[in-house]
């Protein structure tokens, strides 16, 4: 099969379309989380049931690996749907042994498994149907729209789901039209800067080059981050499309898709996908008879923070150590190979398709003013339903963490959630109606960033945060310039003071000091932002500092042997819970009554507190 | 070209030229590290920033050595922003390296007032400030022997492996350019070290002087080979030179 014009595309898309036989169809999230807990397994189960009592791959069911399907936390996900117009059901922690009870029940029952299903928290009632979760009922998928709902392989699936419809719509419209478009749109860089991304093509398109490039920065080192992953590993087709139509936009026959080695999934699809594209003319020369030519490569990168960094990113896959450069002339002027280049992030590349399929309006019609369409975030830590959603633009954190999140793990109380990963900064409970976009962010102290989104209870010292990241950071710093090289060690130096309880008077100020200069003076991008998970943990919380440093106190009951607990006798039930997890035989008491601590045996683990259902462990200053 | 004012004073320089070429044409002295007239700039050691004011009223610190001047703008090289900025960056390396005479004056001319005990590290001796000249140097005039090994705080020059490279010519132009010292060349009288490789040296058949290693000879020829059928030191082949020269025009004189 080779689509020579544009009209043999959209007719086989059609006959795919008519042809799909109305069967039973079974999701089983191949996702990352779901994966790691087994999932391959339970898609095994169905193929082989289905072998064994000789059910008919066309007829009787269709069952599927997908990508991730989002809610990680209650993986492994299985979502059944036994015919078109049928609602999808959601089966959550499936295990293989469940799978014969799935097919007999459902699929050949008609009836739903009880016990797979969702339960939800605040009505305690079970939920059937995968959109009437409210995990999923208040997303808004367009980047994700095919991810867990295609299997990632098959071009049929992605064809059926319009792909390439986006590049073929591209294609007979003139360049300046489609960078019009996407200006219109709105459309800012999903990387974490959200410079507007039509504005960065253009820059690009105006400047007269013998060869320009597009490149996908496929980097994502956020700790805990795994938006761009899913995207790639479940839906390539649509980031490669979207790619292609950036190349066609500014003129670029190349692109590259700088992938970190670390995911050989994303790497595998990839690849598959872009052979098959390539085989059936809608990668290659003259694409759908355009004139068009375009091919994309794959530069696997050795996982370097710093290599998400565009200019890096771009001395990294010429094949020199990644670091920096100056950026006083644009990539879009002269970046890679010295070549006009646009960089951009695989979200942002995944909305082209859409935005160009549906028009600059109707992504505009999401999101808020000056931040248009919807932003992927992984949402994790101290949050109940972990995983990865996509919501428009301009919802609220509250929504975030206490809808779709359903609030902090173990009820306990919000202290602050951390946006943009270790560029970024904490927002306290006092922040959580703040509409979630770059603008709003920004003013906050923190940034959008890439998208990760870490919830953190109150046994959580934010100093500790503060010290994680600047960790992180120095561990991954690449040493180019001074202020980044020098002075985050230096801020290392006094965090790990400050946590320890060996700080000096005025650590604090020399501290936040160090941090404006580094911020002000560091050469890169992830330099000039590595002080802030500092400035924004000592903006909001500024009496955890000074209790760090004058008085050697975390209320958080996180630094080692800064704090002393205490049981509330009103709270204790008396569960034995925090007697069987403290490693010190510090906990004594009897079942059923008010327990206490032996301060002095007491070796400040924190392991009770996280036990403790009650709240009944408090923590307390030490009493000398 | 385009006309900027620097410290309040005008001047017309060619687009593209730097903040820090223009701001010396005018004999306005900024400090470097990273810089060298001879290399490619790196803009890493971030001292010899200025504040830049552009048309649109914008202002913004920038490193002048790689800021190409590109319309009219303002440039200050002297504010309080720019003193605070420059005295940051000299702190941190003079934590790094306390013992360095350059950092040293340049802590006395920012007035910085050092990091304490804390911050220095182990190994106090060490001078090098990750600037890179030398690994440009080598780049650019040797055989690219010396590169960054490792990466954050951790990161410094050195050999592949931290072992004696084969390619070094010893020809010394990594220390040569290196601005605080911390390249160790040693020489005795037949001998030069650098980079844990001895070396042997040529002398000059004429004054006897000991002035190459042979490797570095072999790279910088045809200018070094023989005069006469002898090899000779820079200095002494130019007086050969001159003496040519001037017999050929009128040995009388010379006489």
């Amino acid at each position: 099969m080779r689509f020579e014009t544009i009209k043999d595309l959209e007719e086989y898309r059609q006959g795919l379309l008519a042809s799909a036989p109305d069967i039973p169809h079974v999701w089983v999230c191949a996702g990352p989380g779901c994966l790691a807990n087994g999932s391959m397994e339970i898609y095994e189960g169905f193929m082989k049931y289905a072998d064994e009592h000789d059910l008919k791959a066309d007829i009787d069911l269709k069952a599927e690996a997908t990508g991730c399907q989002g809610f990680c936390e209650r993986g492994p996900l299985v979502t059944v749907r036994l015919s078109k117009d049928a609602n999808e059901i959601f089966y959550q922690r499936v295990r293989p042994k469940d799978v014969p009870e799935i097919i007999e029940k459902t699929i050949l029952g008609g009836n739903v498994v009880d016990r797979l299903l969702y339960r939800d928290q605040a009505t305690k009632s079970k939920i059937a149907s995968t959109s009437a979760i409210p995990f999923y009922s208040h997303q808004k998928k367009i980047v994700l729209r095919n991810c867990g709902q295609i299997n990632p392989l098959s071009l049929d699936e992605a064809l059926a789901a319009d792909a390439y419809a986006g590049l073929a719509k591209a294609l007979s419209m003139e360049p300046a039209e489609v960078i019009a478009v996407v200006k219109d749109s709105g459309l800012r860089g999903r990387g974490g800067g959200g410079f507007p991304t039509g504005v960065k093509w253009e820059s690009a398109a105006v400047v007269d080059a013998p060869q320009k490039y597009v490149v996908v920065n496929g980097d994502e080192g956020d700790p805990g981050a795994f938006m761009d992953r899913a995207v790639m590993e479940g839906d390539p087709h649509t980031m490669l499309e979207g790619l292609a139509i950036g190349g066609y936009a500014i003129g670029a026959t190349r692109g590259l898709i700088y992938v970190r080695n670390e995911y050989p999934i994303a790497v595998d699809h990839l690849r598959i996908a872009i052979e098959q594209a390539h085989e059936c003319g809608l990668l290659g020369k003259n694409i759908l008879g355009s004139g068009f030519d375009f091919e994309i490569e794959i530069v696997r990168g050795g996982g370097a923070f710093v290599c998400g960094e565009s200019t890096s990113l771009m001395t990294s896959i010429e094949g020199r150590a990644g670091v920096p450069r100056v950026k006083y002339i644009r990539s879009t002027e002269k970046g890679l190979w010295e070549g006009p280049t646009v960089l951009n992030n695989v979200e942002s590349w995944a909305n082209i398709p859409q935005i160009l399929l549906n028009g600059a309006e109707w992504f505009k019609s999401m999101g808020t003013e000056n931040n248009s369409g919807t932003k992927v975030f992984s949402l994790v830590g101290k949050v109940k339903n972990s995983g990865l959603v996509e919501v428009p633009m301009g919802v609220t954190l509250r929504e975030m963490i206490y809808e779709i999140g359903g609030g902090v793990l173990n009820d306990r109380e919000f202290k602050a959630v951390q946006t943009g990963g270790p560029s970024g900064g904490c927002l306290p409970a006092s922040e959580l109606d703040r509409p979630v976009d770059f603008d709003q962010l920004k003013a906050a102290g923190s940034m959008m960033g890439s998208g990760g989104m870490i919830v953190m209870d109150d046994h959580t010292c934010m100093v500790n945060v503060a010290q994680y990241f600047v960790d992180f950071l120095v561990e991954e710093s690449c040493g180019k310039c001074t202020p980044c090289r020098e002075g985050l060690k230096a801020m290392q130096t006094l965090l790990h003071g400050l946590t320890s309880g060996t700080a000096k008077p005025g650590d604090c100020a020399m501290l936040k000091e160090i941090a404006e200069h580094v911020r002000d003076t560091a050469l890169c991008g992830l330099g000039k932002t590595a002080a802030n998970p500092v400035l924004a943990t000592m903006n909001w919380f500024p009496e955890e500092y000074e209790e760090h440093e004058k008085e050697g106190f975390c209320r958080g009951g996180v630094c080692s042997g800064l704090y002393a607990l205490e049981i509330d006798p009103d709270l204790c039930t008396g569960c034995t819970l925090c007697e069987r997890v403290c490693p010190a035989g510090a906990v004594s008491g009897e079942k059923k009554k008010p327990h206490t601590i032996d301060k002095h045996a007491c070796v400040t683990c924190g392991s009770c507190i996280d036990a403790c259902r009650f709240k009944a462990i408090k923590v307390v200053r030490r009493s000398e | 070209m385009v006309e900027v004012t620097i410290d309040g004073q005008k001047i017309e320089v060619e687009k593209g030229t730097t903040a820090l070429e223009a701001a010396r044409s005018l004999g306005i002295e900024i400090p470097t590290l990273c810089y060298h007239e001879g290399l490619p700039p790196d803009g890493n050691c971030r001292l010899c920033q200025v504040e830049v004011t552009d048309a649109r009223g914008r202002t913004n610190l920038v490193i002048s050595c790689m800021y190409p001047i590109k319309g009219p703008v303002e440039i200050r090289t002297d504010t309080e922003r720019v003193r605070d900025a420059r005295a940051f960056v000299v702190k941190l390396l003079l934590a790094r390296s306390p013992h360095s005479p350059v950092l040293q004056h340049l802590a006395e001319e920012y007035g910085v007032e050092p990091l304490d005990a804390r911050f220095v590290p182990e190994d106090e001796t060490d001078l090098c400030i990750r600037c890179g000249r030398c690994v440009r140097a080598c780049a650019t005039l040797g055989n690219n022997c010396i590169e960054f090994v490792w990466r954050g705080w951790e990161k410094e020059v050195n050999t592949p492996f931290k072992e004696p490279s084969n390619s070094c010519i010893g020809c010394g132009a990594c220390a040569q350019v290196c601005p605080t010292g911390a390249i160790r060349v040693t020489e005795d009288e037949t001998t030069r070290t650098i980079w844990d490789r001895t070396f042997d040296l040529v002398a000059c058949e004429r004054c006897g002087v000991r002035f190459a290693t042979p490797e570095q000879l072999k790279v910088v020829s045809p200018e070094f080979k023989p005069v006469d059928g002898r090899v000779l030191c820079p200095r002494c082949r130019k007086l050969e030179e001159a003496r040519a020269v001037a017999s050929g025009l009128g040995a009388q004189e010379e006489n």
